[in-house]
């Protein structure tokens, strides 16, 4: 325990771990702050970059990348009530109105310091929760990971803030694209139209790239540029924080629980923590009436909820190789060409980069506050770069860099499908997080399903019969039916409505 | 509003049943899954859990402080606007090898920044630094192939 201990300290101090936590903040902190760029896109953009890095100094990208997109997005919402990442959308108007209150370092220090906080207690919880887990993983057989791929799969159809229908019919189109190629247990071409390009399957990472980063700028493209902000000084940031932290106990730890829990549902990331977050500090506040007007327990809450969420959705992702979130989906991708390939063994054969991983996370969270500081005090500087400029080079980089994951050119041509895909579903709310986690699982889904239905010679009964199978059996079909009985509660509710009115 | 919303639902069933299952050897996996999609196809044709999704964008809108979607232009010149980016990646891919990777990029920035509205005094000076510089880091740091074409640069 303490050598490996010791040894994921050697592994982090690195020099070249070290450099790259400290750029890909930089990084994370600067594209997080910009409207229209997620915290997942900075993550996608990335993924090139990491293929050229030591495994754990690729997986402290991601990490301390995505963890300060997240904070940084709290910044422009603040200031100009534009969120920078869907993450912060849910309070936006909370932080803004305290701006308008003439308290903006008041608002910038809460995101800032319970960001940082959130952070790490979300770590704490993944170094609690994915040992025992893991323990219990190895027991699994392919029965058990069928069940629990599929219920992944619908817990993120579930969480979906749109039409579970169209939620699941996403993530049916995800698992179509994961069929095609000759990457099946059979061994047997599918869906290639005879293209040899296809033969190998579509690559996740273009795919990821299209969805996230083209259709993001595709979308832009017909949007008008947002506003400047304006230029102003800042007091002292972390003034009465400490008071706050004391202030409210229970917002923040029902805040860092309830993003931890989002975290770990599979699909579900950040945005969904803070909406959630942020309904719930309402519901439960002794004051209520205070929501909106720049009040700080809603932002407190919400802030500490999507930080939290996002080093527990490394439990499944570690774990099982199911994406907790979309940022994670990628970092699977990374963790797999990285040889990290994500299952309980990970944790007891390389249990010194697992012990890496969570050293990481507590350092971007607390590297988080001096150069979230540094960040809020530029930002007025950083973001007066026009639209017109970031974009251009964004969509230079998802060419070169999807290319630059396999050295082939048709995974440009996988970028570009993907963009118009990612931007047609999106339009017609179709949630895009939903189909992404299709395509990641689906090789997953399928070895599952046909080694099983082999194991019991084509019997579905064995699906059942195991104790652990049977229960996430159960969840999942529950799952399934869940749109069906709200659409007949809604069509019983109706019909109810119509008779008392006839 | 509604109206529009059914077209959409209708359109997007519409899209989803053509897929086939497959009849040979690992068809199961491909037959399940396009089944789904069928059934799917169907319920949103019928409407199925739309009122959930009118209630997620109207809490959406009542957050958002986003104006509507400019109308200045004309749908078809939206339309053409957000098919650029990956119109341009797809010449990249039919051009890039014997033009090189500058004088591609350089055109894909300026086209891009153009569309987006910069002025050509920030839009020229973007498109010649941008790809020399993302060329030097991909070329240089990470060692990928980047077709030279006929500019050849000097690293």
């Amino acid at each position: 325990m303490l050598s490996t201990l010791a040894e994921a300290f050697r592994l982090v101090a690195a020099p070249d771990v070290l450099l790259a936590i400290l750029l890909s903040s930089i990084y994370g902190l600067v594209v997080g702050s910009l409207p229209g760029l997620s915290a997942t896109m900075a993550t996608a953009l990335l993924v090139p970059v990491t293929f050229y890095l030591s495994p754990i100094a690729a997986v402290a990208t991601i990490i301390a990348a995505s963890a300060m997109a997240i904070f940084s997005g709290d910044i422009p919402g603040c200031l100009l009530r534009i969120p920078g990442t869907p993450a912060s959308a849910a309070y936006t108007d909370e932080a803004y109105a305290m701006t308008r209150k003439g308290e903006p370092e008041l608002a910038l220090g809460i995101c800032l310091w319970f960001s940082a906080i959130g952070g790490i207690i979300g770590t704490l919880s993944l170094i609690l929760l994915a040992p025992p887990l893991a323990e219990m993983a190895l027991n699994f057989s392919t029965f058990e990971y069928f069940w629990l791929a599929l219920l992944g799969l619908m817990c993120a159809t579930m969480v979906a803030r749109s039409n579970p229908v169209k939620a699941i019919a996403s993530m049916l189109l995800g698992l179509l694209v994961s069929c095609v190629g000759i990457d099946n247990p059979a061994g047997t071409p599918r869906f290639t139209f005879g293209s040899t390009d296809l033969l190998g399957g579509i690559e996740v990472i273009p795919a990821l790239v299209g969805v996230f980063a083209l259709a993001e700028v595709m979308r832009s493209m017909t949007e008008p540029e947002p506003p400047k902000m304006p230029r102003r000084k800042f007091g002292s940031l972390l003034k009465g924080m400490w008071k706050l932290t004391r202030e409210y106990p229970w917002p923040q730890l029902r805040g860092n629980v309830v993003g931890i829990i989002i975290g770990v549902l599979p699909g579900a990331g950040a945005d969904m923590a803070a909406w959630v977050s942020y309904s719930m500090s309402k519901r439960f506040s002794k004051t209520p009436s205070k929501f909106g007007t720049g009040h700080p327990e809603g932002l407190i809450e919400a802030g500490a909820s999507n930080n939290a969420s996002l080093a527990s959705g490394w439990v499944p992702s570690l774990l099982f190789g199911i994406p907790g979130d979309t940022i994670t989906a990628i970092a699977i991708g990374v963790l797999y060409m990285k040889g990290l390939n994500p299952g309980p063994s990970l944790f007891t054969e390389k249990a010194s980069s697992m012990y890496a991983l969570y050293i990481i996370f507590i350092i971007a969270n607390i590297i988080m506050i001096p150069l979230g500081i540094v960040m809020i005090r530029l930002a007025s500087k950083l973001l007066s770069a026009p639209r017109s400029a970031i974009m251009p080079v964004i969509v230079l980089l998802c060419g070169v860099g999807s290319f630059a994951t396999g050295n082939n050119l048709f995974l440009v041509v996988t970028v570009a499908t993907f963009g118009v895909i990612g931007y047609v579903m999106e339009r017609n709310g179709y949630p895009v997080a939903a189909m992404v986690l299709g395509i990641v699982m689906g090789t997953m889904v399928e070895q599952s399903f046909v080694t099983s239905l082999i194991k019991s010679d084509g019997s579905i009964w064995p699906f059942f019969s195991r104790p652990v199978a049977a229960i996430l059996a159960f969840l999942t079909i529950a799952a399934v039916l869940w749109p069906v009985a709200y659409w007949a509660w809604g069509m019983a509710r109706q019909a109810k409505m119509a008779t008392q009115r006839g | 509003m509604l109206v529009g919303l059914g077209a959409a639902a209708a359109y997007g069933g519409s899209l989803l049943p053509p897929v086939p299952g497959q009849q040979i050897g690992p068809n199961v996996f491909p037959m399940v899954v396009g089944i789904g999609l069928l059934l799917c196809g169907g319920l949103i044709a019928f409407g199925v859990g739309s009122t959930l999704e009118r209630e997620a964008e109207a809490e959406l809108a009542a957050h958002s402080d986003q104006p509507a979607p400019e109308t200045a232009h004309s749908p078809l010149m939206n339309g053409a606007k957000t098919l650029l980016p990956p119109a341009l990646l797809l010449a990249y891919v039919f051009v890039g090898d014997a033009l090189g990777f500058i004088p591609t990029a350089f055109a894909i920035v300026l086209t891009v920044a153009l569309a987006m509205g910069a002025r050509l005094r920030l839009a020229l000076p973007l498109a010649l630094i941008a790809p020399v510089f993302v060329h030097l880091v991909f070329v240089k740091l990470l060692r990928v192939p980047l077709p030279p074409g006929i500019l050849p640069m000097p690293w």
